[in-house]
């Protein structure tokens, strides 16, 4: 059983693969008829899944098969007229096949798919041309009800169609064997030309290219049974179950020639983590090395600790684009069904459209590979549906009938773009401006201001449709808006250009890899941001008079233009604790053609980070693209740059004086609500000061120094109404406590009582400078301690 | 000797068959305290519990989403319960823990006041929730008592549930 399922997986891997080759191969011999290398390869394609498939005994899949190899055979043998009708039918068999195909995958039997009907049609194109018929087909698979239909042609023909094809098998191999061998021939003689060593060469032919050989070679075995016996058992299709076993593996024996071997995706990603992680660990090294210097400059050992952090960072980056590469994959593969989708859609809206694709080696990271399809799909739809237009109006319009849909894939810079043009009607900015306008999408005024290439973006809003009437292809408005948010998801830009009459193109500009990316960090307040570094435009300081408002939002200056600004803090709600510069920088963003300045607090520096999801519990939060792991061990957010320009518009920023301290003024209903903290590293002094108060019935929270005591205010547990701080003290000392305490807005008011035994002027004179208000000397008597502490705090004199 | 050998194995075996058919009937829990009240999870999908490390404030979430933070290189959400369950926030102690719950794929690190024990519960004499809190999207699969305490056993998956 198991061995079953590995040839039953082995069987689905290869089938998906050929069909996916198959459907291109397709829509181009419709335009080339004769092209006998195009139909040899699609035939080769049915028959080996035939092949497979009735040894592992699915016999709806045998029985379909069967039939499109007929067609097939006999359009190869220039039998039977490759037209569109032909076509049609055989590209529906195919559909069929691949749900079939599907169904296995998942339920490992073929049951449940109709192929009755497809089968018929089939049977009536090879049969109508009145030559010959598939009693085989009836006797083999008995299953489907519907081969009784087909029978009318039928079983007197078998031995005609047997002889012929046996003849047939037997002319045919000979002509390619000896096709082959003249192909081999040349080759050594060009190699010996090349002036290469010829003994590396089989003896006997071995086929490497998947040519019209039916089953390629097995080995170099020679001529005869080997190749005759799968290709017999294919004509006789319910054939002993040998045959089809010498028929597997021989369809397989290209795959080992290709220097390839097959990985497990599951294992690609893990390495890709590890070197995630790797990664990590190289920029915690770069950091403690920079830690390491600055403590033992001048050390020896520093010279070759550098060496090594120097090899490790340069080796793991190699390694990180050496695993990348791994996981790239040539676009072409996404790009492979759109030859059919347009043949099928041209079909269905009665237009004539060709398809002209480039670039498809052109490689992409697996993970946007997949994630690419659904967007191209849908652009190439709408290019299809409202772009080209009609052959009327196109000749009308003084047009070429067909109209050209290119598709091309190209490299620029660390991103690769995919271009999409058409020679259609355009889009008309005016037509979309008044639409939106009616859908209640953009207000009017929006509309008046709106630039081209604004309006353009316009087809990306969710619930917009320029199609006057809902096809099956386009029209309900979901699609594009769907396009937008994948591309973005994906990091990725879109860029429209049209013209009305001329035609439209989109650009989608996509980084070519999306789990490590550069950033720069900043920020704000004590929080840190990582912002993708591709997004990034550059970045300015500026002073605080430079930030003008107009209509409640923030501007400035950017050389000739205006840059609409916004606070980080205000769009990621963080506290503003500490009391912001003079200065701020500005990180200007662009994404697209849109530009927005970013407010930030500090700048801190470019690295390179690896994108990890933060789960499911917290996907999607609006703003936030991921986390990374920095080099000291703290999670850092990513910044999705689109969602935040987005966020932006939202937010009027707030004045930045207006934040007030609206810490908890609350009623005060007992003595003990009032809150006093002792700062003194004597614990004497302390308990002398705690004494003093204790009368009162305040409540009184003690630290020992500086520090402490900013710990505790910082934790935030209690609202302190006032604070008594002695100035010499280990640690940090009161003067640095009061300037600490003085940088938060929120204890901007808090009375700060210094306690000392420091009477000079110039003491004084610091202490009020850093922020204290009242100076006691040591010593001091308990009352009047306990009387600046009431006028500070303003005791209710009814709790005495 | 191999006569021996059997006989040991053979012994394992059966004892390994009365350790199933006894296990049947009983649940394991870890419990644990939020403000005044007992509450356990099965501890089957605890992947561990660590003491309070730093994290990572995330915007526009719920007050009771505390952040992320760094456990051996995954990004794991951090939920406080106290403010989950309408308590008032206290500051971590000694004895806060971060419980790291994980179901399928789901992943979250629950702050919780402290820990109580290992409880090994019959199925018997774990009740339904109330009645009033027996609907589906409630966060309480069952409440054991034991020894004079009442246990409120949660639902992981709810726990782990995002609903905002």
């Amino acid at each position: 059983m198991d061995e079953f399922q590995e040839i039953l997986q082995d069987f689905l891997v290869e089938s998906f693969e050929l069909i996916e080759q198959l459907d291109q191969d397709l829509v181009e011999l419709e335009s080339r008829p004769d092209d006998l290398e195009l139909l040899n390869g699609i035939f080769r394609v049915a028959h080996t899944v035939k092949g497979a498939s009735s040894f592992l005994n699915f016999d709806v899949l045998t029985h379909l098969t069967h039939h499109m190899e007929d067609v097939l055979n006999k359009a190869r043998h220039g039998e039977l007229a490759i037209t569109a009708e032909v076509m049609d039918v055989v590209l529906e068999s195919i559909d069929l096949m691949k749900s079939l195909l599907s169904i296995i995958r998942d339920t490992s039997s073929d049951a449940g798919v109709e192929v009755g009907d497809c089968v018929i049609r089939l049977d009536k194109i090879s049969g109508g041309t009145g030559e010959v018929h598939t009693p085989v087909a009836q006797a083999k698979a008995p299953v489907v009800e519907e081969v009784q239909e087909v029978e009318e042609v039928a079983s007197s023909e078998e031995p005609d169609y047997e002889n012929m094809n046996d003849d047939e098998v037997e002319a045919e191999i000979e002509r390619l064997l000896q096709k082959r061998q003249q192909e081999d021939r040349a080759k050594r003689e060009a190699k010996i030309a090349a002036g290469e060593s010829v003994l590396a060469a089989p003896p006997e032919p071995t086929e490497d290219e998947p040519t019209p050989a039916p089953k390629a070679t097995p080995a170099p075995a020679p001529v005869a049974p080997a190749p005759v016996a799968p290709r017999a058992a294919a004509a006789k299709a319910r054939q002993d179950e040998e045959d089809a076993k010498a028929a597997a593996p021989a369809t397989r024996a290209p795959a080992v020639v290709e220097q390839t071997i097959r990985v497990d995706v599951k294992r690609l990603d893990h390495l890709m983590n590890l070197i995630g992680e790797l990664v990590l660990a190289k920029n915690r090294l770069i950091k403690i090395n920079v830690d390491v210097e600055e403590r033992y400059e001048g050390e020896e050992f520093l010279e070759e600790l550098n060496q090594v952090v120097s090899i490790v960072s340069l080796v793991t980056t190699d390694l990180q684009i050496a695993v990348m590469k791994t996981r790239m994959l040539p676009i072409g593969k996404v790009f492979n069904k759109f030859p059919r989708m347009i043949r099928d859609l041209s079909r269905e809206l009665n237009k004539k459209i060709e398809l002209e694709i480039s670039g498809e080696e052109t490689e992409l990271d697996k993970s946007i590979v997949e994630e690419i399809g659904d967007p191209l799909v849908h652009i190439i739809r709408n290019s299809c549906d409202h772009g080209v237009e009609t052959p009327d109006v196109r000749v009308a319009a003084g047009k070429p009938e067909s109209g050209i849909i290119t598709l091309k894939a190209y490299n620029e810079g660390n991103a690769i773009v995919i271009q999409i043009d058409d020679n259609g009607k355009g889009l008309d900015p005016e037509m979309l401006k008044n639409k939106s306008v009616e859908k209640g999408i953009i207000t009017d005024a929006e509309a008046d201001v709106m630039s081209d290439k604004e309006a353009f973006a316009l087809i990306f809003k969710p619930g917009f449709s320029t199609a006057a009437a809902v096809t099956s292809v386009s029209g309900r408005g979901v699609g594009m808006d769907v396009v937008k948010t994948n591309i973005e998801k994906l990091n990725g830009i879109i860029d429209i250009e049209s013209e009305v009459g001329v035609g439209t193109s989109m650009k989608l500009k996509i980084p070519l890899t999306l789990a490590i990316i550069q950033a720069l960090l900043v920020g704000v307040q004590e929080e840190h941001y990582a912002i993708p570094l591709a997004s990034v435009l550059e970045t300015v300081r500026i002073s605080k008079d430079e930030i003008y408002t107009v209509e409640n939002r923030s501007v400035m200056r950017l050389r000739d233009d205006v840059l609409s600004l916004v606070h980080i803090g205000d769009i990621f709600e963080v506290e503003r604790i500490l009391d912001s510069s003079e200065h701020a920088y500005v990180v200007v963003l662009g994404l697209g053609s849109s530009k927005l300045g970013l407010i930030v607090d500090t700048l801190v520096g470019q690295e390179e980070i690896v994108i990890k999801s933060m789960g499911d519990y917290l996907k999607g939060i609006e703003g936030i693209a991921g986390a990374t792991i920095r080099g000291d061990g703290g999670v850092t957010l990513i910044v999705d740059v689109a969602a935040l320009m987005q966020m932006a518009k939202g937010v009027k920023t707030k004045a930045l004086s207006e934040e007030t301290s609206t810490s908890s003024k609350k009623e005060k209903s007992k003595a003990s609500d009032y809150k006093v903290m002792i700062v003194d590293d004597s614990k004497t002094d302390r308990m002398i000061m705690r004494k003093a108060l204790e009368p009162l019935g305040v409540t009184i929270i003690e630290a020992s120094d500086g520090q402490e005591a900013l710990n505790t205010l910082k934790q935030g547990d209690h609202n302190f109404d006032a604070m008594l701080i002695d100035i010499e003290m280990p640690r940090m000392d009161g003067y640095t406590l009061a300037g600490e305490i003085k940088k938060y807005n929120k204890y901007k008011n808090l009375p700060l009582i210094a306690v000392t035994s420091r009477t000079g002027k110039s003491d004084r004179m610091r202490g009020v400078e850093s922020g204290m208000i009242e100076y006691i000397t040591k010593p001091y008597s308990a009352d009047y301690l306990s009387s600046v502490v009431q006028r500070n705090v303003n005791f209710k004199s009814e709790f005495l | 000797m191999s006569d021996k050998l059997k006989q040991i194995i053979n012994k394992q075996g059966e004892q390994q068959v009365g350790a199933v058919e006894h296990s049947a009937d009983i649940i394991q829990l870890v419990g644990f305290i939020i403000g005044e009240e007992e509450y356990a999870v099965p501890i089957l999908t605890i992947q561990e519990i660590i003491k309070p490390i730093r994290w990572t404030r995330v915007p526009q979430t719920p007050a009771y989403v505390l952040g992320v933070f760094n456990l051996r290189g995954s990004v794991i959400p951090l939920i406080d319960l106290r403010t989950k369950f309408g308590l008032r926030p206290m500051k971590h102690s000694d004895e806060t823990r971060f419980f790291v719950l994980k179901q399928g794929d789901e992943v979250a690190g629950f702050v919780i006041d402290r820990l109580t024990m290992a409880i090994r519960i019959k199925k018997s004499d774990i009740g339904a929730a109330p009645d009033t809190m027996a609907a589906d999207d409630s966060m309480i699969a069952g409440v054991g008592k034991q020894e004079g305490r009442i246990l409120t056993i949660l639902k992981v998956d709810k726990l782990l549930a995002r609903d905002f």
